[in-house]
């Protein structure tokens, strides 16, 4: 069973079409990487299918139900998603904008609950981001910065997750712990992560799944190792390369050629 | 960390947090009473706070008092408080809608074209009172639409919105120069004590209708607030978090052009007051926590002030337009010089 999939599905901006006709379905409980050359739809298919984008045609569902046909609250409850470059007020402190994420979660009236106090220490805490609190997220360094987002994405206690680039402007450091961060939620809670990615080494080594994407389509999926191969990354980015294993982990290593 | 001390460190935050809007809010709430009875007590012969208060709650029963603090003084009064409401929530909305200090309406043409309406009304078709405030609001929202079209292309980018604000405002200046040119001399004269923007000026209707209108859209505005502070993280995030962005923008955009047209229509356009009331709400909650109360408490204490400046301590009676433009002034400029070191005016 699936809970997020997309059938038929083509997405585009104004008048032009990036993706036509696409068929993917979301591995439960496991992190899903999409990767692909600059412009081949990655973002665009995340913000389809977190209902950021109407379909022009075909669907997304999620469990079941036609995502267009649900309310942005009722969505809300179950995805999340982290945009490439969100953007927050002068001055804002780390725990005012954690505590934003609990939004979906909140009636007109309904004070501050448990619940929600609850959700954000958890939040705070898997990002370790609770020292912050106090802090202008202005004031933080980059890394700092992304953790803090994931940890609002958290509190709004959501099944699935989408990030979109959550490791650019990172260095290898961050990158790594942030990918480490999602090992942990998805091992801990089951959260089901799908993140566009870059860096195609990072992706073999920390997710489950690969979606390689070209020109607006899917051209391979599947587990990392039998993904990345020199052909794919040839087809895909351009680049010849020579395939190595990870004396660490065993999961492929592009090295060009 | 442990789980119980981050609980414990967000309890404290928190509470922290709560207080604070608790005692500012509160504080703000009593400066304006008492800058509220204390204009009331103040003219060309003074009352004492006890004759004001018992006069307004009917405890004391003395027609020559209560036709000085009701009939007199109540009035100007009660529309320097409302007004000051309405421009404080206005503003404060169209900046954290728009992600800039600058964006108050008067920098974005909203107030010009409530202005250059009501002009035309009273020059062209020598309307009066109510109607006064029905064209101010059709011009309010004509240049609120204008706006929407000419600068809103996915979300608004800083500048671009102000800027293009500032050119519209110009021209709309520029035709209220126009209309103006072509009045009679009375009309020309009403028009232009009407655009000075002055407390002492409304009539009664006016004074109901905005009060009528902030009873309703006042709390309507602190209930939208949630929307608010998701719809300043970006479109994308307000809409992974559930808000309708589209519709809670439209309903804060009209709330926010209603409120300062009725407030334009009463008391015509008084300068600044929307700018700094926000920021001032700010600094006194903290950053970036964006009350639309505390921005409403903010812009009645500072026209209140105004009023009672420019009417009992300059030597002259002055309209209150005048005095907050000479206080909102060095504000904007320091404002300007800061935000463009900062480099987040955009």
């Amino acid at each position: 069973m699936n809970r997020l999939r997309a059938e038929g599905l083509s997405l585009g901006y104004d008048d032009t079409t990036v993706i036509t006709g696409l068929d993917v379905a979301v591995l439960d409980q496991r992190i899903t990487a999409i990767v692909g050359a600059n412009a081949c739809g990655k973002s665009t298919l995340l913000r389809g299918l977190a209902r950021l984008l109407k379909p022009r045609q075909g669907a997304v569902h999620l469990d079941g139900k036609a995502l267009a046909s649900m309310s942005t609250l009722d969505v809300a409850k179950v995805l999340g998603l982290l945009p490439q470059t969100p953007i927050a007020p002068d001055g804002i402190t780390v725990a005012d904008l954690v505590g934003r994420g609990r939004y979906p979660h909140q009636g007109w009236f309904r004070r501050w609950t448990d619940r929600d106090h609850e959700a954000v220490t958890r939040a705070l805490a898997a990002t370790d981001t609770a020292d912050l609190i106090d802090r202008p997220l202005h004031g933080l360094s980059g890394g700092q910065r992304q953790r803090v987002w994931v940890a609002m994405a958290l509190a709004q206690d959501t099944d699935l997750l989408l990030l979109d680039e959550p490791t650019t402007y990172l260095d290898i450091n961050h990158q790594v712990e942030l990918l480490r961060l999602l090992r942990k939620l998805n091992a801990e809670s089951g959260k089901t992560i799908v993140a566009v990615l870059h860096d195609l080494n990072l992706a073999g080594r920390f997710c489950d799944h690969i979606i390689a994407m070209d020109g607006g389509a899917i051209v391979a999926e599947g587990p990392p190792s039998e993904v990345i191969t020199a052909e794919l990354v040839e087809k895909v980015f351009g680049l010849s390369c020579v395939i190595v294993t990870d004396p660490v982990a065993g999961t492929p290593i592009v090295v060009p050629a | 960390m442990t789980l119980s001390t981050v609980a414990n460190a967000v309890s404290v935050t928190r509470r922290r947090r709560t207080t604070r809007v608790v005692v500012v809010t509160g504080g703000l709430t009593s400066v304006v009473a008492v800058l509220f009875v204390v204009t009331m007590m103040v003219g060309s012969f003074r009352l004492s706070a006890g004759e004001v208060i018992g006069s307004l709650l009917g405890t004391i029963d003395d027609p020559s008092l209560d036709f000085v603090v009701l009939g007199l003084r109540l009035p100007t009064a009660a529309t320097a408080l409302t007004v000051g409401l309405a421009l404080g929530v206005s503003g404060t909305i169209f900046q954290h809608l728009l992600r800039n200090p600058l964006a108050s309406p008067d920098f974005v043409g909203i107030s010009s074209g409530a202005g250059l309406a009501a002009v035309s009304g009273i020059v062209l078709l020598k309307v009066t009172g109510l109607a006064v405030a029905g064209f101010a609001l059709g011009g309010a929202t004509v240049a609120a639409l204008l706006m929407y079209v000419l600068a809103w292309r996915d979300g608004v980018s800083g500048y671009r919105f102000i800027l293009i604000g500032i050119g519209v405002a110009a021209f709309f200046d520029g035709l209220i120069g126009f209309v103006l040119s072509r009045a009679q001399l009375y009309e020309a004269r009403q028009a232009m004590h009407w655009l000075t923007g002055s407390v002492g000026q409304a009539s009664g209707t006016e004074l109901r209708l905005l009060l009528g209108g902030l009873v309703v859209l006042l709390p309507l505005a602190v209930l939208l607030q949630r929307q608010l502070r998701l719809l300043e993280l970006g479109d994308d995030t307000a809409r992974s978090l559930g808000v309708s962005a589209e519709l809670a923008r439209a309903a804060l955009l009209g709330t926010a052009v209603i409120i300062l047209a009725l407030a334009v229509a009463a008391a015509g356009p008084i300068l600044f007051v929307a700018l700094v009331a926000g920021p001032i709400a700010n600094r006194l909650l903290g950053p970036a926590t964006g009350s639309v109360l505390a921005a409403a408490l903010v812009g009645a204490a500072l026209l209140l002030t105004a009023d009672l400046v420019a009417v009992h301590l300059l030597p002259t009676a002055l309209p209150t337009g005048v005095v907050t433009g000479a206080v909102g002034a060095p504000y904007l400029l320091c404002l300007l010089a800061t935000t463009n070191r900062q480099g987040t005016g955009g």
